[in-house]
């Protein structure tokens, strides 16, 4: 045996394979989880069970958590996407139940996301506060606020007859037969990844995440960006909001907090995906897929929603570890 | 050319002999020889790059030399690990070596080795704080409270707690590396006199530097690094500051430093009555088209403020700005970048380059607005720039979506500038533009600022290594003690009179200061 040996014969060693199998982990875990669950119950290889996974688990969360790509993606992190969808989701239900047009209301939904993210926007890129405290800080008074809102946590409620058409169109219509919700986070993803990968914008957005004080050196708007960034994750997170209520009817007092963890660990799945280990949002809604399909499987197989948990824990674990030997690997 | 007679083998401490250490196709040592006689202070310059670095690095067991012997106390040893260094009583101090800012004095002075309480798995507090308190206050008179946190103190205080966690270990040769960098006048002063009690109880000290007033002052001997060879080795209490200056700089000064005559145009920076409390006072001067004007002081000299101001980095206080016929002071670099003034700092690694973004990325960084239309990025255009940039600086990478963690520093450096050449600068700040570049890249960036002067740009160099400012300015500004006290004409000073200028030693000869030799 040759001890030299030209690249093109060493072409593919066990160490690629390792290399490859670690860098697109989240698609061999969407494959595995995929496989494992068509096998081990009758019912989620349905179309009928494959639609509800999307419009049941994969919407909201993947609304969410491309909120909270855009914070990652400046080096923070939004704590508080959860608070834009319940203030989003209380003026869409106050407001037309007062009777303005749904079209209004929604406008107003977003504009109270807004201000959830202009909050954060003034406390990190206004006081300097880090991102994790100040949207802490602004999770804990938005719970606070709806509690004094709603007497304490009294659900709102729509009555069941007489909403407008359009209020329910948003959560149950249908576009071309796909659900209106679907259409909303596709045309939101597109969006989404065009303002973050293609524009001047997300270029200086990416350049802050990576290393803020080069951003300051260049010359570039560091605190306005900032801010922007966290008044865009309040108004992607009150998409969920408006859509959540047109769903259900009903506005629960801070229900949204729930989507916030998983939001992070989608956000952070997805950026196994990348070569630099960006936040990027294809990688964050292969994230939320795969939390989704999880989610899903787990229920179907009857598994307390105690297990439920671990096993979502578990997978974010898992993929995240294999990013980080990927990185370790690479930098050896 | 040895200076002084060959030392006893049996009295030497540290041999290295013959040292070649190859990089790729650079050679950053070509048989260097380091012979440290036991119990004396023995300083090693040389300019950035002549390979101090590297032999250190050798010595402290972090490279292995491609040839050479590596001799400590008359014994040979082949491959030294960094842990077997640290066995044998060799112990660095460096003026950046990590702290964590969060420890506490005491835990930082015995992180890794912490006592123990006999026989038990319980740290023995009353032990470390002893031994900590007996170093501390017989070599600093000091008394440090072992739970003050790392980060409440100053640069100075830091090195003390690095130096105590060396004498802890009873060390037999100290190495200094660069160690007055970071420190004021009087703080480097307490350095001294504590280095030269070491000497009298028996310890070895290595110092490395390139200021000679320190090397004259505190070593016994030097040796001179130039080009990765020892040039020579002296008595450095009886050689003139000015024949260790010609060792260190005697190589084909016009090869290293291509200056390039270019037609000086209008003002383009224009500074007048320029203030900052307690940072510098009546700073005036300009800086014209197709000029290199060169700006040195030492640490709390003002200069590093100066550029802060003029970037629009820190506020002044009082005094005008002008650039290009324009007035007002830049309130941010924003501001300043708007108004086409361009800064490399000199912390590349933090604010001059993303080490995460690519090649491409950092480049156009300063000049996003050329490359979009309608707020979308025009790649094609981005990239057809970057490639163009690549090319006319030499940057050495694997192509411009590289991760520029991936490149040399030189290369990095030159990231650094194509960014400010894509945004068209009118004005160039440099600080320390050649700090941690190797020497071909260190030639190349020195023709760059060249070519860029010629081009007409104004160029404000800051540097601290005297003889890269000479050869590459037309004129050189000396801030000390928050004032230009002079200014030279680079074609018509040295080193040392630009040295003795910025170090103040104008000032002791009136006897303000007294420097014991």
């Amino acid at each position: 045996m040759s001890v030299v040996t030209s690249p093109s014969q060493r072409r593919f060693t066990v160490r690629d394979a390792r290399e490859l199998v670690l860098r697109y982990a989240v698609i061999i875990a969407l494959a595995g989880v995929f496989a494992f669950f068509s096998l081990a119950t009758s019912t989620f290889l349905t179309s009928a069970n494959l639609a509800s996974i999307l419009v049941n688990n994969f919407t909201l969360l993947a609304i969410v958590a491309i909120a909270m790509t855009f914070a990652v993606s400046a080096g923070g992190i939004d704590l508080s996407v959860g608070t834009a969808v319940d203030f989003a989701s209380f003026s869409f239900v106050s407001l037309v139940l007062t009777g303005y047009p749904v079209g209004l209301a929604a406008i107003a939904a977003i504009g109270s996301g807004a201000l959830v993210g202009l909050i954060n926007a003034l406390l990190i890129a206004g006081a300097g506060i880090t991102p994790f405290l100040a949207t802490l800080g602004t999770l804990f008074i938005g719970r606070s606020a709806q509690q004094l809102l709603t007497n304490g946590g009294n659900p709102v409620y729509l009555p069941q007859t007489g909403v407008p058409p359009l209020f329910s169109f948003i959560g149950h219509g249908h576009v071309l037969g796909i659900p209106v919700p679907l259409v909303i986070v596709g045309l939101l993803i597109l969006a989404a990844s065009t303002l973050l990968f293609r524009t001047r914008f997300g270029r200086v957005v990416l350049a802050i995440g990576v290393q803020q004080s080069v951003a300051r050196y260049s010359g570039l708007r560091v605190p306005g960006h900032i801010g922007l960034v966290y008044v865009i994750s309040g108004i992607i997170a009150a998409l969920a909001g408006i859509i959540l209520t047109s769903t259900v009817s009903v506005y629960i007092p801070n229900s949204g907090g729930a989507f916030m963890l998983n939001a992070i660990g989608a956000t952070f799945i997805g950026t196994t995906l990348s070569r630099e280990s960006r936040p990027n949002v294809p990688g964050t809604v292969l994230g939320v897929l795969l939390l989704s399909i999880v989610a899903n499987g787990l229920l179907l197989t009857g598994l307390s929603f105690y297990w439920q948990q671990v096993g979502t824990g578990l997978l974010i674990f898992i993929v995240l570890a294999a990013s980080f030997l990927n990185r370790r690997g690479r930098s050896d | 050319m040895r200076m002084s007679p060959t030392i006893d083998n049996s009295k030497l401490a540290l041999a290295l002999r013959g040292l070649v250490k190859r990089f790729g196709g650079v050679e950053a040592l070509s048989g260097a020889t380091l012979e440290v006689e036991r119990g004396t202070v023995h300083g090693l310059i040389g300019q950035n790059g002549a390979g101090k670095s590297t032999l250190i690095k050798i010595l402290a067991g972090l490279y292995q030399p491609d040839e050479g012997s590596v001799e400590i106390n008359g014994v040979h040893h082949d491959r030294l690990t960094a842990h077997e260094v640290e066995k044998l009583g060799i112990h660095f101090i460096h003026q950046d070596r990590l702290l964590v800012p969060s420890f506490t004095v005491g835990e930082s002075l015995f992180l890794g080795r912490e006592p123990r309480l006999a026989g038990l798995p319980f740290l023995d507090r009353r032990a470390m704080r002893k031994q900590a308190e007996d170093i501390l206050d017989k070599y600093f008179s000091l008394r440090l409270p072992p739970n003050v946190l790392i980060s409440e103190l100053t640069t100075a205080q830091k090195q003390i707690v690095q130096i105590t966690r060396a004498l802890l270990d009873k060390p037999s040769i100290l190495v200094f590396d660069e160690p007055t960098a970071a420190l004021v006048r009087r703080e480097a002063d307490i350095l001294f006199d504590l280095i030269r009690r070491l000497r009298a109880d028996g310890i070895t000290i290595i110092y490395i530097s390139h200021y000679l007033n320190e090397i004259e002052a505190l070593c016994d001997r030097a040796t001179i690094l130039r080009n990765g060879k020892d040039v020579a080795t002296v008595d450095s209490r009886t050689t003139p500051a000015a024949k260790i200056a010609s060792l260190m700089v005697a190589r084909d000064i016009d090869e290293m430093f291509p200056k390039v005559a270019a037609t000086i145009g209008k003002p383009v920076l224009t500074t007048k009555a320029l203030g900052k409390a307690g940072k510098f006072r009546n700073v005036s001067f300009e800086v014209r088209q197709g000029e290199i004007v060169g700006l040195t002081g030492l640490l709390g000299s003002g200069a590093k403020d100066l550029v802060r101001v003029l970037f629009g980095l820190e506020a002044a206080d009082i005094g005008e700005i002008t650039i290009e016929g324009e007035k007002g002071r830049p309130r941010s670099p924003v501001a300043a970048v708007a108004r086409r003034l361009a800064l490399v700092p000199e912390d590349r690694r933090g604010d001059g380059v993303a080490l995460g973004l690519s090649v491409a990325e950092n480049t156009t960084l300063a000049s996003l607005k050329r490359f979009t239309t309608f707020g979308f990025l025009q790649r094609d255009q981005e990239y057809s720039e970057v490639d163009r940039l690549i090319e006319q600086l030499a940057i050495k990478t694997d192509g411009r979506f590289a991760p520029v963690r991936t490149l040399s520093g030189g290369n990095q450096q030159k990231v650094a500038l194509a960014k400010w050449l894509s945004r068209q600068s009118s004005l160039y700040i440099l600080d320390e533009p050649t700090v941690g570049v190797d020497i071909g890249s260190k030639v190349e960036i020195y023709n760059l600022i060249g070519k860029l002067a010629e081009r007409g740009a104004a160029i404000l160099v800051l540097s601290s290594d005297l003889p890269e400012l000479i050869g590459i300015t037309d004129r050189i500004l000396v801030l000390y003690r928050g004032a230009v006290t002079r200014e030279f004409k680079s074609s018509n000073t040295t080193p040392d009179e630009v040295l003795a200028e910025a170090t103040g030693a104008h000032v002791s000869r009136h006897g303000e200061h007294s420097h014991v030799g």
